[in-house]
């Protein structure tokens, strides 16, 4: 049987930590990328440099602590927060894009041809630093596909290396999912960032996965906003045999095991 | 409509459940839009309900039955009792040729994602059995998603379990993951998934996960500035449904996340004043990093009251 070789862009310490009655000091932030580092996640999404000092110093310490991950920044389509990240010595600078008419309109309160304008000059930045540039198309599971498209160009045109596809409020099913993932064209590569609303993020990342999608998003004990993201530990589960991380599911445990009363200082959120 | 078994009563340690919070508990699942209930029989005894169909000898069976809602003529609630007809199969897959006319509950299937599940759907539903019950297993966390593709692909029935971690797909997920996708085939009131949420707690002695999909208390708590200035605007923009949907509520917390208006909103919410504002979200970040979680109101309260009262100090010196 073969085993398709897959990656995991672990987002604990940027989407996870964004769960309410979750915080975590620069060293426990240290600690976990670390433990990601050591098991073998490729890409470490740190955090948004942008939300201040602590956030930087942490961003800095971890790209520091990391032997073999790619550290992420993740920011909003905003130059300053993109500045922050570079400053901080971000591996890839991450740029979420609103995609949805919905976000665009009542979140950004723009138009379509400003949200690619904006693109484009934060773009601009980032290539002058020399950083590789990924692109998060935010809500794009509710997203005008005219407007994917163009996006997905745009990203290509401006040499991003990874489109992230987020089912953001977690409404998609592995069928849709897999509808989305496979009319992305082949030229870029496609990561796949899943919300467990409906208690199938781990369902819709294999349907990206085996759709074509490279990376799939996860983070420790699945945390993260509302129902959390793509639990780590359930997706190696699943695939087991199927597709390789390039992570040993027995380490993951415990050493996850270990990180858990740091993760989850109240303990009701995990039950 | 299709048929959603609820599993949850055979699969918990009912000793101790009284025969009040046992009523209650089934009300609340037909309620929410289950068409059958699995029940051991030594539960059959305590149901209240005034039109038991069935005889001695079905009552005294060892197995399970299925509660049956029914609607009498003037459109009040009627209970009655059948036997468990579903024969339960661990099938291998490709074998359903000796199934016609039989009535089969498919068990397991944990895998069946990371499969071509269409194809097996497919010649499930060409196999002429009469009716093939799915209660996809969940030790692979993918039994939400197999049993709503199930559904949509033509299947007629669902076997569930409420809350459910690993034995089978989480009732609430799957009628929730319904209604979202084709409301056509399913009709309930998930307005009441937090009392009966409450009510599991209670009967189960177990704790449901705060976070988890659909029924956990904190799923609709909103810390990140982001997400609250998009809550703000339109609560559609972060919420996959609206909170009162399954009856909840929205909240927004403070936290290390939190933004500017975050701070203004909680402010006002708790009527304090809005001088130094700045200056209490840096305290609020660096408060919440030490204590690992976000502030109550109480904290809160506490915080501005000791952030603004040293503003108007510095000032006056």
């Amino acid at each position: 049987m073969t085993i398709n070789k897959k990656y995991v862009v672990d987002t604990t310490l940027r989407d996870g930590e964004q769960s309410p009655g979750i915080a975590f000091t620069i060293a426990e932030k240290v600690t976990i990328a670390q433990t990601l580092d050591a098991l073998g996640v490729s890409r470490i999404e740190a955090g948004t440099p942008a939300m201040g000092r602590d956030e930087c110093r942490a961003f800095e310490k971890i790209k520091l602590a990391c032997q073999q991950a790619q550290i992420i920044g993740w920011n909003r389509m905003n130059l300053s927060d993109i500045q922050q990240s570079i400053n901080c010595g971000a591996d890839i600078i991450h740029v979420c894009v609103p995609a949805s008419d919905l976000l665009i309109r009542e979140k950004l309160r723009k138009t379509k041809i400003q949200v690619l304008e904006t693109l484009v000059a934060c773009s601009d930045v980032i290539q002058a630093a020399q950083k590789e540039l990924t692109i998060g198309l935010e809500d794009a599971s509710r997203a005008d596909w005219d407007f994917v498209t163009q996006l997905i160009e745009t990203a290509r045109d401006l040499g991003a290396t990874t489109l992230r596809f987020s089912d953001t409020v977690g409404i998609m099913s592995p069928l849709l999912c897999k509808s989305a993932i496979i009319r992305i064209p082949t030229d870029i590569d496609i990561e796949v960032h899943m919300h467990n609303d409906l208690g199938m993020a781990v369902a819709n990342s294999i349907q990206g996965l085996r759709s074509g999608a490279k990376y799939a998003d996860s983070t420790l004990f699945g945390i993260g906003e509302r129902a959390g993201n793509c639990n780590l530990e359930h997706l190696l589960i699943a695939t087991q045999g199927k597709m390789d991380f390039g992570i040993n599911l027995e380490e993951l445990q415990w050493r996850q095991a270990l990180l858990k009363p740091l993760i989850f200082k109240d303990d009701r959120l995990y039950a | 409509m299709v048929t959603i078994i609820d599993r949850t009563l055979t699969n918990l340690k009912t000793n101790e459940i009284n025969s009040q919070d046992l009523n209650h508990f089934c009300d609340l699942l037909f309620n929410c839009g289950v068409t059958k209930i699995e029940l051991t029989s030594a539960l059959v005894s305590q149901l209240k309900s005034p039109t038991l169909a069935g005889d001695a000898n079905m009552l005294n069976h060892p197995g399970n039955f299925f509660l049956v809602q029914a609607v009498d003529p003037e459109h009040q609630k009627i209970w009655r009792l059948e036997p468990n007809e579903l024969l339960e199969k661990s099938l291998p897959i490709d074998n359903f040729s000796s199934f016609h006319n039989q009535k089969i509950r498919l068990i397991g299937l944990d895998d069946l994602m990371t499969q071509d599940y269409p194809s097996f759907f497919s010649n499930l539903l060409n196999s002429g059995a009469d009716t093939f019950d799915l209660c996809p297993g969940n030790h692979n966390y993918c039994a939400t998603a197999i049993a709503l593709e199930w559904l949509i692909a033509g299947g007629t029935s669902v076997s569930c379990q409420f809350a459910s971690n690993h034995d089978f797909a989480p009732l609430e997920e799957v009628l929730m993951a319904l209604k979202l996708h084709d409301s056509t085939l399913f009709s309930g009131d998930l307005s009441v998934l937090n009392e009966l949420r409450c009510l599991y707690e209670k009967i189960s002695n177990d704790r449901i996960a705060q976070n988890k999909a659909i029924i956990g208390t904190d799923i609709f708590k909103v810390e990140s500035g982001i997400h609250v200035d998009g809550v703000l605007k339109n609560p559609q923009t972060y919420e996959p449904f609206n909170p009162q949907m399954v009856g909840n509520q929205r909240e927004i917390v403070v936290g290390k996340h939190s933004g500017r208006q975050s701070i203004l909103y909680k402010l006002k919410e708790q009527n304090l004043s809005e001088t130094a504002t700045r200056n209490l979200l840096k305290q609020i970040k660096g408060r919440c990093t030490q204590l690992g979680r976000n502030l109550s109101d109480w904290e809160l309260r506490t915080l501005a009251s000791e952030v603004q009262n040293d503003y108007k100090q510095k000032i006056c010196c």
